[in-house]
């Protein structure tokens, strides 16, 4: 109903060499790519960036159906920046809509948004599709960990990640049953004005703000209960190590990097700019 | 007000890969005035079924009809449906939400568009119902026991007068006090003409309150008779996960050791007479 559609965040199980990869390779080559995305300014550098992610997604074995399905909710960004480029862009005339004038030039700087913008929600969602939450999670307090001089709370903010995943979904089922149980009193969400209708969520939310809090509470009684304090000294189930194809991926992606920052300096922007 | 309800099927997620049939070609029927037990074990369907019987829930095939009237049809108004069927959900002190006791359950009147006056009428009427004492009406209800808070939120159904009222396991959860409680202002309605249909675990209440128990089983119905015409099938009860009253098992042990006792006996009461008839003895005054 609601998540239709929606792929971030959520997890596709498979056995494939990016699934078996670490998650803090995972987060760090997807953050790496993220960056040079945004170093290269032309079309060469996004097919070889394209080529990297293909190649990353047919070994993901996430079918690429789900990965379209994902760009849907951010069809209207992508649609709206483009003809934004497309008027604004100084230049040659194609046509004229009253006083705006689109450009060849911005026709082409709208194209290379677009694109930059798939490929980075591709990549980006390959990473949680193959990475489960408490693999993400884990992978993130590591890398964190070296900030916990500066006073970040890396462990805290893991461990809160994980619980509040945890209870998406027993939220949810926990909202169906209180609207459920209203709308046998007499309530109606669905019909009416704005105000009416946000009106008509309070006898929904107040019970399910109270439990959310008894449920919190019950849970960090029963997490002290079980000696939680923290993460000082605490130990893993599942350690986390680095494999030779952490290792190789990496090396691919400071590869793909160089390549990028080299097809930058000798093919320059996609529109030179006068 | 008959309900009744015709080759009931419902599937969740229905294409999905969590596809899940939690009832298959359910029939019955039930009439004013009766007091319907509804058992089975867990997951066997009885909660996916009363969410039916008020419109809660689209059967995925098959048909529920209120007063000869299928309530899906065009027309049809699922909000006048839901007062006149009243539906408490298990752990009900959940739904409450308002400042006061009061104004809690006078929320399900005001949502059929009641005056002023004939809500707060309804209010005390409904509280006295579930013996909510009127000194806590004006209280905040998070200051309530459990047990009244379950009060309050029956009330706020009791208080649309609906001609059915249906309740999930309203004592769960309770102390035996609350139970009894409870138990006896359910009777109390019933008594004052309600149609009463109880979903509950506690083989003793069922059949010391209802007149007829549905039994489901893996989504089907598998049973349906007075709770002595049920319980005196002890092995196929057990073989489907519930377990008769224990004076049902008693009356078998004591047959077994070769007393001539009846073993059709539902309910502690006439358990004892049966008993002492035996021992040809009198029945003592209790008091």
């Amino acid at each position: 109903m609601m998540s239709s559609g929606v792929i971030m965040g959520q997890y596709y199980p498979a056995s494939s060499p990016v699934h078996a990869m670490d998650p803090r390779a995972k987060i760090l080559i997807s953050v790496v790519f993220m960056v040079v995305l945004f170093v290269g300014n032309n079309f060469y550098a996004f097919a070889i960036m394209g080529a990297f992610a293909g190649l990353a997604i047919a070994a993901s074995k996430v079918p690429v159906r789900l990965l379209i399905r994902g760009l849907r909710p951010i069809l209207f960004i992508m649609a709206f920046t483009m003809v934004l480029h497309l008027f604004l862009t100084p230049g040659p005339a194609i046509f004229k809509i009253g006083s705006f004038t689109a450009t060849w030039a911005g026709l082409i700087q709208g194209l290379f948004i677009g694109v930059r913008l798939v490929i980075l929600i591709m990549f980006t969602s390959l990473l949680t599709l193959t990475t489960s939450p408490i693999e993400l999670t884990d992978g993130l307090e590591d890398i964190l960990k070296p900030f916990t001089r500066l006073g970040v709370p890396a462990h805290e903010l893991a461990m809160m990640m994980t619980i509040a995943l945890r209870f998406i979904p027993t939220l949810l089922e926990e909202a169906e049953r209180i609207m459920k149980a209203q709308m046998a009193r007499g309530a109606d969400f669905e019909s009416g004005n704005m105000v009416k209708r946000a009106k008509s969520l309070v006898p929904l939310l107040v019970p399910l703000f109270v439990s959310a809090f008894r449920r919190a509470d019950d849970l960090a009684m029963a997490m002290e209960a079980r000696c939680y304090r923290g993460g000082e000294g605490r130990t893993r189930m599942r350690q986390l190590r680095m494999a030779a194809r952490d290792f190789v991926a990496f090396g691919l992606v400071i590869v793909i990097a160089a390549l990028v920052i080299v097809v930058r300096i000798r093919f320059g922007p996609v529109v030179s700019r006068v | 007000m008959p309900i009744e309800v015709r080759s009931l099927t419902h599937i969740y997620h229905r294409g999905s890969t969590s596809e899940a049939v939690a009832l298959k070609d359910v029939s019955f029927r039930i009439d004013n005035g009766e007091f319907v037990g509804l058992i089975g074990p867990t997951g066997s369907g009885k909660s996916t079924l009363i969410q039916h019987l008020n419109g809660l829930l689209k059967p995925t095939s098959g048909e529920v009809l209120v007063d000869g009237q299928n309530i899906w049809d065009k027309g049809m108004s699922l909000r006048k449906l839901r007062q006149r069927v009243g539906l408490v959900f298990q752990y009900a002190e959940q739904q409450v939400f308002e400042e006061t006791v009061r104004q809690d359950i006078a929320f399900g009147p005001r949502n059929l568009g009641l005056s002023e006056r004939e809500v707060m009428e309804r209010v005390e009427e409904a509280a006295r119902m579930v013996g909510l004492p009127a000194d806590l009406l004006d209280r905040s209800p998070f200051e309530l026991s459990g047990g009244q808070l379950r009060r309050v939120a029956i009330a706020g159904v009791a208080a649309m007068k609906p001609e059915v009222l249906i309740l999930d396991e309203p004592a769960a959860g309770l102390d035996p006090r609350g139970r009894d409680g409870i138990l006896s202002r359910i009777q109390e309605m019933h008594r004052g003409g309600m149609t009463v249909i109880l979903v509950s675990h506690n083989m003793e209440d069922v059949a010391r309150l209802c007149g007829r128990l549905l039994v489901l089983n893996k989504g089907e119905l598998v049973a349906d008779g007075t709770p002595r015409e049920v319980f005196s099938r002890n092995e196929f009860v057990k073989k489907i996960g519930l377990r008769a009253p224990d004076v049902v098992n008693l009356m078998e042990k004591l047959r077994e050791r070769g007393w001539n006792v009846r073993t059709d006996i539902v309910n502690v009461d006439e358990a004892l007479k049966e008993i002492l008839r035996e021992l040809g003895k009198e029945a003592p005054v209790l008091s």
